[in-house]
């Protein structure tokens, strides 16, 4: 199962229902955070991708199963995140991040990750960073990356400040990327 | 661009009313501002008792148990849903004063207005519909 952090049953509701559960649920969620849409209405697929696009949460995916749609939204505040400066110092594109070798520390929540990352990078959510940093090297070379460069701003100060001596925020992040997916949903 | 959406509700038959309040909850639901002028037949939608027994068109009413299969929400939970997403709903007071009809026939909540009131708040919306 993909983690969500806030789960909606809308199963055996029939539209509109879905979409107006779901902007109750999005009360509850904080920003940042994913809501799981449980829906069996076949419509929820579109409805629901673009209900986001008009509201300005991100539209994470849905995959199906057994005739229940699992829809992932992302909770977003548009004008928080478009003046959102981005602070840390060492920066790489996404082709040296790539080409580099090193290791690529995704930060993004675990559904955006499951939904499609570049093969071979590190999951660890960005609000999971202080407790997992363990897992990670001090002196190796970590990029890491995000949707678009904010999160990742956020995490390479944290591992800077932890100690961690080879750090670089990837810019743009995943929105700019166009290459091969790995992905953990059917 | 703006975020009002204008609806013009002058019919009133079961299939109407979906057609109204689906739309009308969906918008609500994206953040819409919605108003709802009913006028004519379309008073039926919001009228306290009329609305629990709205008709299928003739001819249509084999669709009644898809309507039990899809598990639609009935028409009294939609408005009721509609005004707690902040659909403003105007009855026009034309219509009543044909049809002999006061404010109280009607769900509570509801404004009544004429045809300048639909008119003025629909002048610049992104999107006005007629039902």
């Amino acid at each position: 199962m993909i983690k969500a952090d806030v789960q909606l049953d809308a199963k055996g509701l029939a539209c509109p229902m879905p979409i107006v559960k779901t902007k109750k649920a999005m009360n509850d969620v904080a920003e940042g955070q994913v809501l799981e849409i449980q829906a069996t209405d076949k419509g929820s697929v579109a409805d629901l991708a673009a209900w986001s696009k008009t509201v300005g949460h991100q539209y994470i995916g849905s995959q199906e199963d057994n005739g229940v749609f699992y829809h992932y939204i992302r909770k977003c505040n548009q004008e928080a995140s478009e003046v959102a400066e981005k602070t840390f110092a060492y920066t790489a594109t996404n082709e040296e991040a790539i080409v580099s070798g090193a290791t690529i520390l995704d930060v993004r929540e675990a559904a955006e990750y499951a939904f499609g990352h570049i093969p071979g990078a590190v999951s660890i959510p960005m609000g999971e960073l202080a407790q997992r940093m363990n897992e990670l090297q001090q002196d190796e070379a970590i990029y890491v990356i995000c949707r678009t460069g904010t999160r990742s701003d956020m995490a390479a100060q944290q591992l800077a400040e932890a100690g961690f001596t080879n750090i670089k925020n990837v810019l743009p992040g995943m929105v700019g990327y166009e290459g091969e997916l790995a992905k953990e949903v059917n | 661009m703006s975020n009002k959406v204008a609806i013009i509700a002058a019919n009133g038959g079961l299939f109407d009313a979906y057609k109204v309040f689906n739309i009308a909850t969906a918008a609500a639901a994206s953040e819409k501002d919605v108003q709802i002028f009913f006028t004519f037949e379309g008073l039926n939608l919001i009228h306290k008792q009329r609305m629990h027994v709205l008709e299928m068109p003739a001819g249509k009413e084999l669709f009644a148990e898809g309507f039990q299969n899809a598990q639609v929400p009935a028409v009294p939970q939609l408005v009721e849903m509609a005004q707690e997403l902040g659909v403003k709903f105007v009855a026009c007071q034309m219509t009543m004063d044909v049809m002999g009809l006061t404010k109280d026939d009607f769900v509570d909540g509801i404004d009544v207005g004429g045809a300048v009131t639909f008119l003025e708040y629909a002048k610049d919306a992104s999107l006005t519909l007629t039902f």
